[in-house]
């Protein structure tokens, strides 16, 4: 089946030429701001996405399943992955002509979206990889480099949060731990209660990397945590990272664009990366790293670490050909904006939803366990901390892996779970908490079935230590 | 089928294997063949499969049911099915290969990515005292251009230095690269200096030789090379691969040129030794430490199903006769047979022997086309994919002084080659097309100067 032209070109298209943007007629959009660029056309209520549409993006789900853990590996509709194989067919349709001739520009205009969503200044400035764990790889060699080149001293510091994510504190350790920096951990209080909380530790942090002379080269920071999650006062911690002269700033936003708002300019960051396959609908996988230019218009001397003919042409370049790839998940990313605009409110409308259904269901579950959030819900985005009842017995990370796979297996739940140490002298501590998530496939009975599904465990009198494993 | 298991009060997580289709039985027919390209732009002739490869529609039907797989409940798939499933594709390939044991071989996305890891790791080396400034990586001239950046970025930029070693082309036996290479061992080892990396491609890039690779390590083992790393991105498919025989330490071959996986897959083979290897993935995960088969079995949210069809991907290449050796002998004797019409037509020459070609042999241009650099090159091959529909990547061989070069039926010097492939979707007309294409612009008088720009 020769296909014809496909619907990649014509959606690029309707972007680069649709009235729906602030844009001048030749197609640049000069936006000042990111809702400017996400502007949604008027449609009227009776043209937004149904319920029944919905349902049908996402009814390649396992229908027997609750998920409810949108936060892991995220979602795609399948008006998406539809666009996503007309890319990969064009692709092996002729792979010479479409090198030579259409992956870099739609590389390019992939950015370029991505550019004008987070509000930054310069497409240069973005850079398209695999995930954030590439991201992180690049920023923390770009740092093991210096250290490994005099250029930092040994010993100084790279402060990062206790809950940063395992592949980036192993990351940390390969690059920067092994080239002679020095790594502070953070310790945040789980369960939390304000932002000040978190302030006030971070500035602690700080201080002790700053200790006996050194130099704290890199404070390396989750925009919101994964496990336990947590949206982090970002802005605040980048201001205290700018008084206290701390060399660069990393913000780890994993659970970034379409979860919290991501305004580059506003958050003041060095680098920051995040997936657009966990909230902003993109298959798997592709994420941003942004590198700020600055002022003097010069960039940090990254790289990406598979090493290609690119290389020495910037890091956007050279991530734009790692070797072959398939790079079409990189190529849908113009056609997103197109499905989040058929939500009322478009992605904002989105990411306004999901944080008040998924307060509204983490409520729920408290009241019918008689536990705690494990913050406030301002703290929280689309995903939320719920306190499991003390009696199930949760008492290391093992169990919850069990009671995890045991929730997936008999009940057809799937929720991740987190186990916090009990405080000194604390009368039966809630020691495990549920991460819901919220996303636009999810419903209400999802999390009834969590609710249903703990509390028979309790009233069975399960214990964790009964499980196998 | 899935829900069938459970019902049958199996546990989803014992299902580990794609849902099975119907089995295809008996012999694939020519027809057949041209089904399963059907997605192959038509009126093309498509003379180049050594640069991106291809995927038969059945292997790509079978990665689409990966992909759903995950996409349905990626977190199952992710404790329970993945693994597995790329288990099964490292055996396939462990025993394909001849290895030892299945721990040598890693997926990784591509050649390329196999070259950073190697590199890192010697760069290490370098950073932390273990090799004294100055010691060598050796490499042929003709080495692919991002592996050359690779030594830059991680052994140049810390003082490692290199030896380049000119191959020669055209080239009309083993012994002329076996002579150039003990030289460059030789300039390597130079006032005392340690050679700690040579590499060697199993089979040029550009331009396109099959090297005599098991006879260069031979000679690296008595010479004293620390290590050797065959970048063989083209071999699996083309050539035979005994991992053992070669004797490299690391060797790695791209899945999608010649063995009909989607792009991307490569094979990462490290011998095992004794110590630890220090070999790491660059994108570093939780699984850091953990040996790089697993490491690199998880590089963060991916998607990994081009690494998980190799097992349909050999139920597809036994439905030739022969299986992938059938396969290989036929694309061979093809590409020399086509390739022997196109010098004959053209009065020109083959770069390489048969016996140093595989399925992709080197063809002169006649000299009447003019190509005098690599930016001609660029545009005869523009010229030939936008005019005459003719995919064929075009070699543009700078002369060094001194070098006598060849000359055509014109008495011209052959300044260019062509790198045709053959792989089981390609047809006679193909060449043909590309005969005609050339014999018509050298009878129109049609040089690399006066072609029109496309």
């Amino acid at each position: 089946m020769a296909s014809s032209l496909s619907p990649p070109e014509k959606a690029s298209y309707h972007h680069r030429h649709s009235k729906r943007y602030s844009s001048s007629t030749n197609g640049n959009v000069e936006s000042s701001s990111v809702s400017d660029f996400i502007k949604r056309p008027k449609i009227s209520p009776q043209n937004y996405i149904s319920c029944s549409e919905i349902e049908s993006e996402f009814s390649h789900h396992d229908p027997e399943f609750a998920r409810i853990n949108n936060g892991s590996f995220g979602c795609c509709p399948s008006s998406i992955l539809a666009l996503q194989r007309d890319w990969q067919l064009r692709f092996l349709r002729q792979p010479d002509r479409f090198y030579f001739d259409e992956l870099k520009p739609k590389i390019s205009d992939s950015r370029s979206v991505i550019k004008r969503l987070i509000n930054a200044d310069h497409d240069d400035e973005v850079s398209i990889v695999d995930n954030a764990t590439t991201a992180a790889a690049i920023v923390l060699q770009q740092t093991a480099w210096a250290f490994r080149e005099g250029r930092f001293d040994k010993g100084d510091a790279v402060v990062m949060l206790h809950y940063a994510y395992g592949s980036v504190k192993k990351s940390v350790e390969a690059y920067v731990t092994r080239s002679g920096g020095h790594v502070i951990e953070v310790q945040l209080p789980f369960p939390v209660n304000s932002a000040d909380e978190i302030i006030d530790r971070f500035r602690i942090g700080l201080e002790s990397g700053k200790a006996n002379g050194r130099r704290v080269r890199l404070a390396l920071i989750d925009h919101v945590t994964s496990m336990p999650s947590v949206v982090i006062p970002i802005k605040e911690l980048v201001k205290i990272c700018r008084r206290e002269c701390v060399d660069q700033v990393f913000v780890d936003a994993a659970h970034g664009i379409g979860c919290v708002d991501v305004d580059m300019k506003e958050i003041g960051a060095d680098f920051y990366t995040s997936n657009l396959h966990k909230w902003f609908f993109a298959p798997p996988s592709v994420a941003f790293l942004y590198c700020r230019k600055s002022s003097n218009g010069g960039v940090p001397d990254l790289h990406h670490p598979v090493v290609s003919n690119e290389y020495g042409n910037g890091l956007a370049v050279e991530s734009s050909w790692v070797g072959t790839r398939d790079y079409s998940a990189q190529l849908v990313v113009p056609s997103i904006l197109e499905f989040v605009n058929r939500f009322e409110g478009g992605i904002d409308g989105i990411k306004k939803r999901n944080h008040e259904s998924v307060v509204e269901m983490g409520h729920m579950l408290v009241k019918s366990w008689g536990t705690q959030l494990g913050c406030p819900p301002e703290m929280c985005a689309s995903m939320i901390m719920v306190g499991l009842p003390a009696c199930l017995g949760v008492s290391s990370d093992s169990d919850v892996l069990k009671l995890r796979t045991f929730l997936r297996e008999k009940f057809r739940i799937e929720i991740p779970i987190y186990f916090t140490p009990p405080g000194d002298g604390e009368i039966d501590p809630i020691t495990g908490y549920v991460r819901i998530s919220f996303q636009v496939y999810n419903k209400p009975e999802d999390y009834h079935r969590l609710r249903d599904a703990i509390n028979e465990l309790v009233r069975d009198g399960f214990r964790c230590a009964s499980l196998s494993g | 089928m899935e829900s069938d298991e459970r019902r049958n009060g199996d546990s989803m997580s014992h299902n580990h294997r794609a849902p099975k289709k119907p089995r295809l039985v008996g012999l694939l027919s020519e027809s057949d063949i041209d089904s399963e390209f059907a997605h192959h732009q038509t009126g093309v002739a498509r003379i180049n499969n050594g640069s991106f490869g291809c995927c038969p529609g059945s292997v790509l039907e079978a990665q689409r049911e990966w992909q759903l797989r995950y996409l349905r409940q990626p977190d199952d798939f992710y404790f329970n099915g993945r693994r597995r499933g790329l288990l099964a594709s490292r055996t396939v390939i462990s025993e394909l290969i001849n290895a030892d044991d299945v721990d040598e071989v890693s997926l990784v996305d591509n050649a390329t990515t196999a070259a950073a890891i190697v590199l890192q790791k010697v760069g290490r080396c370098f950073s932390e005292g273990k090799y004294k400034k100055e010691d060598t990586v050796v490499m042929f001239h003709c080495a692919f251009q991002s592996v050359k950046k690779s030594i830059q970025a991680y052994v140049s930029r810390v003082g490692g230095s290199t030896v380049e070693v000119r191959l020669p082309f055209p080239v009309n036996s083993n012994e002329e690269i076996i002579s150039k290479f003990r030289e460059g061992l030789e300039k390597g080892r130079a006032n005392g200096r340690t050679v700690r990396l040579a590499i060697i491609d199993h089979i040029t890039s550009m331009p396109c030789v099959l090297m005599p690779v098991r006879e260069l390590v031979k000679i690296c083992r008595e010479e004293g090379v620390e290590q050797v790393f065959v970048d063989a991105a083209h071999a699996i498919g083309s050539v035979k691969v005994d991992v053992k025989e070669i004797g490299a330490d690391y060797y790695v071959s791209n899945l999608h040129k010649w063995f009909f996986c989607p792009p991307s897959i490569a094979f990462f083979y490290c011998k095992k030794r004794g110590s630890e290897s220090d070999v790491h993935h660059p994108v570093v995960s939780h699984e850091f430490g953990n040996g790089l088969p697993i490491e690199s079995a998880w590089i963060g949210t991916r998607d990994y199903s081009s690494q998980l069809v190799v097992p349909s991907v050999m139920e597809f290449v036994n439905r030739f006769e022969g299986g992938i050796e059938g396969i290989m002998i036929r694309n061979h004797d093809e590409a020399v047979r086509m390739g022997l019409m196109l010098a004959d037509a053209w009065g020109t020459n083959l770069g390489s022997p048969p016996e140093m070609c595989v399925g992709m042999v080197m063809i002169g241009l006649p000299s009447k086309l003019c190509v005098e650099s690599d930016e001609d090159a660029t545009k005869l091959r523009s010229y030939l994919r936008v005019r005459y529909a003719v995919e064929v990547p075009v070699y543009f061989l700078g002369l060094r002084d001194g070098e006598e070069g060849v000359k055509d039926k014109d008495s011209g010097l052959i300044t260019a080659y062509v790198r045709i492939s053959h792989q089981i979707y390609n047809k006679t007309e193909d060449y043909e097309r590309l005969r005609d294409a050339i014999t018509e612009l050298v009878k129109d008088q049609m040089t690399c100067q006066n072609l029109p720009s496309v």
